[in-house]
């Protein structure tokens, strides 16, 4: 991008960073808005502690969908990943100890593989494959379970507190996030992913294995949400759930778009959504504060998604992709 | 298979081709779920068994008829669920005021809902299961918020009577329902409309290039289909005599299921609403005989995520050109 007048190093630098992410200027009005309106509550450390919470439990479901959605397609099964994986944690523990943790991951990548082989094979848009695995999960939950929450015990270690205020799954996301971002933005694999997502024919036509690429993206897809679901089970209740709640597939998915990963491919990635959960960790938490009733705050989510979803795709709309 | 020659005009799916597998699968399908629950349990094509069924299969008739019109277009549908559950609100909520003019009420609030979902997808770009995705969770949020989550029940006896008149030993809403699939079959293989609205599913490009106003199809169907939701909610309403917002449930797998069970592709143009009957009767039969069992919903929701997924890759023509990306 061309400047004709050059500005200082300081402010262009900053100036190319709201411009690159537009989102951070959401981010501050919203700490504005809230800090004016709601002092006290919002600037205290309950609160902060709170949105760092949420921020956790946002960020370890949105990771690895925001990878497949770099390329353009879709992975609504990290709910469905981490609802049978409790469950199957409540079975396997007294069995065979902590080693039972391992069912997240390895749940996770072989979900991932389904869904990538069945995506690319079968050539079924990825979005109504996930859900129905989502389904099917949450089917064999419940199945599983009895229908009744289990509580698992013995794995409060994860979530035992290191410092104060500052929740431990928060430590941990971040060697999560930080590998996804080096393998989105350091590695061939993620250069690959890129190159796919901007233009799916053109890496075809330029020798690369598109199916192979795709169902590894899934597989990595799903094996982040494996590894963000052993934190998350603990830091969710340390129990095997039962309730489906479509706002929880919903919520992750606003964040990745509000941070500007587009559904058409190409542009945004695991680096992106940090800001995009960021945002709607601070909307939410100062939604929850204002006297609005819980039923308003879930609308005005569904249209935080729409509007955002329309701001993402102007200009950003790939020729030749026909987005169905 | 052969591979189809990518230069052929794109023609719709009619009566009076030769048979394929995707056309006679699902009537195999059909017989098998039938015979296989009638062996079970003797008295699931009993006269009551039968009603049962059939109270059961057609507000998901109407449901499914609008949302395989949206995926023969190549497009999906979120919202189906959502604006059900909305219009069957609007009518219990306000029949004391309106009485029955409360149905064209609920069914403009309906096909209002369709615009949007048509506008923000034609018009302003946005993936169809994205925008109808936001659309359905603000609807449900209106819903959440107009019932305050409780129960509403309707003891109008006109309002009732719509659905639960037993014509020639079936209730009328069987009627309804059929009348409603015949009318989407018609328009769908026998008018300009219909066969534009197969032209865009097939390649979108090359509607748009045969001067086919690709956009105002994709919201005139996008309409349909929410209207089409609406009047199920309607009849479903009217049906059951009461609301809650558990209705509907997790329907949006199953009507998915039914669709494509039926033969429709989920890359457009192929299939259409003649097929869906026999999904839908797959569909709900299955989901009553493994209630008849005494099999739970959750188990339900495992075979038919499953069938989704199966019946998905059984409907897409390899043939096909991939001139649609894969999303």
């Amino acid at each position: 991008v061309n400047h004709s007048n050059t500005r200082r190093s300081g402010l262009h630098g900053a100036w190319e960073a709201v411009k690159n992410y537009p989102v951070i200027l959401i981010v501050i009005g919203l700490l504005l808005i809230f800090s004016v309106l709601y002092t006290k509550r919002f600037l205290s450390p309950v609160n902060l502690t709170a949105t760092l919470r949420q921020f956790v439990t946002l960020m370890l479901f949105s990771i690895g969908p925001s990878i497949v959605m770099l390329l353009g397609s879709m992975d609504l099964s990290f709910i469905g990943i981490w609802m049978l994986g409790s469950v199957l944690l409540w079975m396997l523990t007294p069995v065979i100890g902590p080693v039972a943790l391992l069912v997240f991951p390895l749940l996770g990548l072989a979900t991932g593989a389904i869904a990538g082989l069945v995506h690319t094979k079968g050539r079924i848009p990825s979005f109504i494959l996930t859900l129905s695995i989502l389904i099917t999960y949450w089917g064999l939950t419940v199945v599983l379970s009895g229908g009744y929450p289990r509580k698992v015990t013995g794995y409060g270690f994860i979530t035992a507190s290191v410092l104060p205020r500052v929740p431990t799954p928060f430590l941990w996301s971040i060697p999560i996030v930080v590998a996804a971002i080096i393998v989105v933005l350091r590695t061939r694999l993620g250069i690959t992913f890129w190159a796919i997502g901007s233009n799916e024919e053109g890496a075809r036509l330029a020798g690369i294995d598109v199916d192979r690429y795709k169902t590894i993206a899934f597989m990595l897809s799903g094996t982040f949400t494996g590894i963000g679901s052993i934190i998350l089970f603990e830091h969710l209740g340390g129990s095997a759930p039962v309730d489906f709640n479509m706002n929880n597939v919903v919520r992750p998915l606003v964040a990745i778009i509000l941070g500007g990963t587009p559904l058409v491919g190409g542009t945004g990635g695991p680096h992106r959504t940090i800001l995009g959960v960021l945002t709607f960790s601070i909307l939410y938490r100062g939604l929850n504060l204002s006297p609005l009733r819980p039923e308003v705050i879930d609308l005005v989510v569904g249209i935080v998604l729409i509007l955002s979803v329309i701001i993402n795709s102007r200009g950003t709309r790939v020729k030749g992709v026909d987005i169905t | 298979m052969t591979q189809s020659d990518p230069f052929a005009s794109p023609t719709p799916a009619r009566f009076g081709r030769p048979l394929k597998t995707t056309t006679i699968m699902p009537l195999v399908t059909v017989v098998v779920v039938i015979g296989f629950f009638q062996v079970l349990n003797p008295s699931f094509l009993s006269y009551h068994g039968v009603v049962t069924i059939v109270y059961a299969m057609s507000y998901f008739l109407i449901a499914a008829c609008g949302l395989t019109l949206v995926i023969m277009m190549g497009s999906f549908d979120f919202s189906v669920v959502s604006v059900m559950k909305l219009s069957a609100l609007l009518c219990v909520l306000n029949i004391g005021k309106l009485g029955l003019l409360v149905i064209p009420f609920a069914l403009a609030v309906s096909a209002a809902i369709g615009f949007i979902n048509g506008v923000l997808f034609a018009k302003l770009k946005v993936p169809s299961f994205i925008a109808t995705l936001g659309v359905s969770v603000v609807c449900d949020g209106i819903s959440l918020l107009a019932s305050r989550g409780f129960l509403h029940l309707v003891d109008d006896e006109k309002f009732r009577s719509i659905s639960v008149t037993f014509i020639a030993g079936l209730p009328s809403i069987f009627y309804w329902a059929l009348g409603i699939w015949l009318l989407c079959t018609v328009v769908s293989s026998a008018t300009p409309f219909g066969r534009r609205v197969f032209a865009i599913g097939g390649n979108p490009r090359a509607a748009a290039l045969s001067s086919i106003s690709v956009d105002r199809h994709r919201i005139r169907v996008f309409v349909l289909s929410s209207f089409l939701a609406g009047l199920a909610g309607v009849l479903y309403v009217s049906q059951q005599g009461g609301w809650s917002m558990e209705m509907g449930g997790q329907m949006m797998i199953p009507l998915f299921a039914s669709v494509v069970a039926g033969g429709t592709s989920l890359r457009g143009g192929i299939g259409g609403p003649q097929k869906t009957l026999l999904g839908v009767i797959i569909i709900t039969w299955m989901q009553s005989g493994l209630l008849m069992m005494g099999l739970g919903r959750e188990i339900q929701f495992v075979i038919l995520g499953i069938i989704a997924i199966i019946m998905s890759v059984a409907t897409i023509e390899r043939g096909k050109a991939t001139h649609l990306m894969v999303k």
